[in-house]
């Protein structure tokens, strides 16, 4: 079987969807960790110098980029498994089980998915789009001759918009019920399922990435709309 | 357990042939025996509608057992009705009460076309199966049978996977209509064992290469299918296909 064969296939396409979901997760907790430094006291020093620096390097750019592409093909793949999956069962049933068969999160990954890429959309305009191709405010730290683009008071003026806040609090609900099912499902996809490792990739698959991740960001926009 | 009687309402799906419009007809039944299956209270359906000059329901039954895999009712949203681990025809009266309505449908996915009423054409699983689910045998004698020593534990998950009966529960079940835990079970019970090694590259690849041709939906791993499975097939299985599948597909050569 050719490779264009194989990632034709329904389960080499699945395995397109794990590996760049995977890729993703891993992604979720570099993003976590710069953005707290949003909530440092120091007026930004530390946040703005962060962005300055994920902003210019040239490999952190490179794979930045990759990262959008990654975006793009997990989303379309999982879009046309998702419309073929539908057109497999042409006459629908007059009644469901429900939960009653499969956990309600690990039915909603395509909707879920869908509120998250609105989510990364509306979420680049606002910073990512505004810090690369708008004017920026600048500061000047002490100690630093060069000015810093003002992320970090981008990120306050932002999160003044309670509307901004609420949404951003439904996109990370979004990425809490993709991750439940979405992680640990990526495992099972890759044949990874054995029941020595099954309870860690389900506690961390829940835990980490569906709970303990989701809460930490949206922690950030509610705690900046508190702050002031 | 105590023995009761019930009048039933029933919503059945009718429909001519393939090609013709279907819909639910409503009909009751009177003084069914908690101690019945499910099949025989169809029967008693039949029996009525014949009795009444109606044409009757038909539905697949064979050995009614539960281990040829005929039976195929999808009932009150759920394949083989409400009992784990249950076909349609292990199923009792006994799960429903006195004045019950049931919703009674045929499995519903576009590779397992209705071919009357409750009866639909499964053959897709056979195409499967010709695909790459056997072993090539020389013929001659039957070698020694301990002459290829097998672990007892594969041996104890190879009957579990073996154990599938091809009903189509999995189909029904899973809301993309995907055959992955037939198609694991197919699989695995010869990929666990020696002599199904010879052909595991190729019977995973072309298995899969079919079940994707006849229009199955690919598995998101909801885990409906194994829910709903008669015989209780692992999920396991789907992840050994997986597995069987992609070192399959990295390393063959053609």
């Amino acid at each position: 079987m050719k490779w264009s064969q194989f990632f034709n296939t329904s389960i080499g396409k699945k395995l397109l969807v794990g590996a760049t979901g995977l890729f993703l997760c891993s992604f979720v907790i570099v993003h976590l960790a710069g953005n707290f430094q949003l909530l440092y006291n120091d007026e930004g020093k530390a946040f703005n110098a962060y962005a300055q620096f994920m902003g210019h390097n040239s490999l952190i750019q490179f794979i930045a980029w990759g990262l959008k592409v990654v975006i793009l093909i997990h989303a379309i793949i999982a879009l046309k498994l998702t419309f073929s999956n539908r057109a497999a069962r042409p006459v629908k049933y007059a009644v469901n089980p429900g939960n009653q068969t499969s956990s309600w999160f690990s039915r909603q990954m395509a909707i879920m998915g869908s509120i998250l890429f609105i989510f990364i959309v509306i979420h680049l305009a606002n910073f990512w789009g505004k810090f690369h191709y708008a004017e920026m405010p600048t500061h000047t730290y002490a100690g630093m001759e060069e000015p810093l683009k003002d992320l970090y008071a981008l990120s306050y003026e932002t999160f003044q918009n309670l509307w901004l806040v609420i949404l951003y609090v439904i996109g990370m609900i979004g990425l809490s019920f993709h991750l439940i099912h979405g992680f640990k499902s990526a495992f099972q996809t890759f044949g990874l399922n054995h029941k020595k490792y099954n309870g860690l990739i389900n506690f961390v698959g829940v835990w980490i990435f569906g709970i303990l991740i989701p809460i930490g960001f949206a922690l950030i926009p509610i705690v900046i709309y508190l702050k002031k | 357990m105590e023995h009761y009687n019930m009048n039933l309402t029933l919503k059945v799906w009718k429909q001519k042939n393939t090609n013709a419009q279907g819909g639910f007809e409503t009909y009751s039944v009177k003084n069914i025996s908690s101690e019945m299956s499910f099949l025989e209270m169809f029967d008693v359906l039949n029996e009525q509608l014949i009795n009444e000059g109606k044409e009757p329901v038909a539905f697949d039954h064979d050995c009614r057992e539960g281990i040829c895999g005929m039976c195929s009712m999808h009932i009150n949203g759920r394949a083989h009705g409400p009992w784990a681990g249950t076909t349609t025809c292990q199923l009792h009266m006994r799960a429903f009460k006195d004045g019950d309505t049931i919703t009674v449908e045929p499995w519903r996915s576009g590779a397992f076309p209705v071919l009357k009423d409750l009866t639909v054409d499964r053959t897709a699983f056979d195409r499967i199966i010709e695909a790459g689910g056997y072993i090539s045998v020389n013929t001659g004698n039957a070698q020694d049978a301990n002459c290829l020593p097998v672990d007892k534990h594969s041996a104890d998950l190879a009957f579990a996977a073996a154990a599938c009966i091809g009903c189509g529960a999995c189909v029904a079940a899973c809301k993309n209509s995907s055959a992955m835990l037939f198609v694991s079970a197919k699989v695995s019970q010869l990929a666990l064992l020696p002599q199904g090694d010879p052909e595991r590259k190729t019977r995973a690849l072309n298995m899969v290469a079919q079940m994707d041709k006849e229009g199955f939906g690919s598995c998101t791993n909801t885990g409906a299918c194994e829910a709903e499975c008669p015989k209780e097939i692992s999920l396991t299985n789907i992840a050994r296909l997986n597995r069987e599948f992609i070192g399959a597909g990295f390393t063959s050569e053609k």
